[in-house]
């Protein structure tokens, strides 16, 4: 048994929006083993977009854990007219921007290599295993993204994370962040065409 | 024709479809005819493959066991965060740092009975109470698995009848076992669930038998948590 999973075995059977309902509904009714569950299932999501937002894997597993107290605190109050997903995206976004204005103020603004330190391995979801030049070139270039993606604005760096390194769809990415459609299409559109701006020799070597 | 500003424009909405169909017609016309625009696109769906080919990042270690240690604070909830602690954050030290805790509380408590039924007591905070601890490893002090602690071998399985569980959540059962010096069950607790659901399932570990686990050579007495619910029966956790 690996150390987040707990038997929730009826849970287990339902899947999407029914799952998250009965899930929810448990916790609410005090249900500790439910709760651990919602945190097992989430966490990974959760870590990846606040390492993403905030280019910091120590500040992320702080922020991961706020999070989580927060759902728990809030659980009354989810109303399941956006998805549990959703729903969570969404708090983590809030974290992240306040933790990004505190560093600000405080002048804190370094950058550690993330990818070196916290990418999940590839043997353990079936990958290849590449040469250690492969591995370097591999690490390089996601350091690069990063750093391009940390000189984006907040608001540009969290539409695109949400779009394209999460996947959701422009209308989750909609309601996730609480603002219109037309405004989440206008920001990824500035947002591709400054981050294609500083990575543009990447991309030709791709492309090529 | 779109003139190649008004195209690269839309290019960004042209990659995720949303487009109206005659737009996203207009800008295909432009892509095909003009190299420049054409090459746009194409670098915005390499980023767009760039992003999504991110490796997945992964905190070290399971953070549902550090918000659970939080919320036992907060809500006073029993130890589920042990559930999700992971291996080499098991806590080896905590039992036997609760033993002087607990001799100083049944020595003070000892001493407010006294004071109730008679003459001034003498109290005994004697150093020989220390001796009274269980040695470290001993079926009254258990070691917990760790990295240097391995999680004993099951030798003799047994049936668990789990049939009396019902569901999960109040079904199910969390329970600790001491597996003493000799591989046997030294003691069987119920931590969290039924008592008297619980009846059939902790005499059936009761019969469980183990290979001794050693530590630095010494057969030691290791304290293992379990989860049992009706139709899973999960491996020790620790």
């Amino acid at each position: 048994m690996s150390a987040g999973e707990v038997p929730l075995v009826e849970l287990d059977a339902l899947a999407g929006p029914a799952r998250d309902r009965e899930l929810v509904a448990r916790c609410r009714g005090g249900d500790p083993v439910a709760f651990a569950r919602l945190v097992a299932l989430h966490e990974g999501m959760v870590f990846n977009l606040a390492a993403r937002l905030l280019g910091d894997g120590e500040e992320a597993r702080d922020v991961a854990q706020e999070v989580f107290l927060q759902v728990y605190r809030r659980l009354g109050r989810f109303e399941g007219r956006s998805s549990l997903k959703t729903w969570i995206y969404r708090i983590v976004v809030n974290h992240c921007h306040n933790r990004r204005r505190f560093w600000q103020r405080r002048g804190r603004d370094k950058q550690e290599v993330l990818d070196e330190r916290f990418a999940a391995s590839d043997e353990g979801r079936g990958g290849w295993a590449v040469s250690p030049y492969e591995a370097t070139r591999r690490r390089e270039r996601a350091d690069r993204v990063q750093s391009a993606l940390l000189a984006l604005s907040f608001e540009q760096r969290s539409v695109l994370v949400l779009r394209e390194v999460e996947g959701l769809s422009c209308e989750e990415v909609a309601a996730t962040l609480g603002i219109p459609d037309g405004t989440v299409k206008s920001r990824l559109s500035r947002a591709r065409e400054a981050l294609r701006a500083r990575l543009v020799d990447l991309l030709e070597e791709g492309v090529r | 024709m779109m003139t190649c500003a008004r195209v690269r424009s839309r290019l960004s909405d042209w990659i995720d479809g949303s487009l109206t169909t005659r737009e996203a017609r207009a800008v295909e016309r432009h892509v095909t005819s003009c190299e420049g625009c054409s090459r746009h696109a194409v670098e915005l769906r390499e980023l767009g493959r760039l992003l999504a080919g991110l490796q997945r990042l992964e905190a070290p270690e399971p953070i549902a066991g550090r918000v659970l240690d939080r919320l036992e604070i907060e809500t006073r909830q029993p130890a589920l965060a042990f559930l999700f602690r992971g291996f080499s954050a098991a806590r080896p030290f905590m039992l036997p740092s609760l033993v002087p805790a607990v001799l100083v509380l049944v020595s003070v408590l000892a001493g407010v009975l006294a004071l109730d039924s008679g003459p001034l007591p003498e109290v005994h905070f004697a150093p020989g109470a220390w001796r009274a601890t269980p040695a470290s490893g001993t079926e009254g002090n258990p070691l917990f698995p760790s990295a240097d602690v391995d999680l004993p071998r099951e030798t003799t399985a047994v049936d668990l009848p789990t049939d009396q569980l019902s569901g999960s959540g109040e079904g199910t059962l969390f329970l600790e076992t001491v597996v003493a010096r000799d591989g046997s069950v030294a003691d069987v607790t119920l931590l969290a669930g039924n008592a008297e659901r619980a009846v059939a399932v902790v005499d059936a570990l009761r019969r469980q038998r183990f290979e001794p686990v050693r530590y630095r050579g010494r057969p030691v007495a290791v304290s293992v948590y379990r989860l049992i619910s009706r139709v899973e029966i999960h491996a020790p956790v620790t």
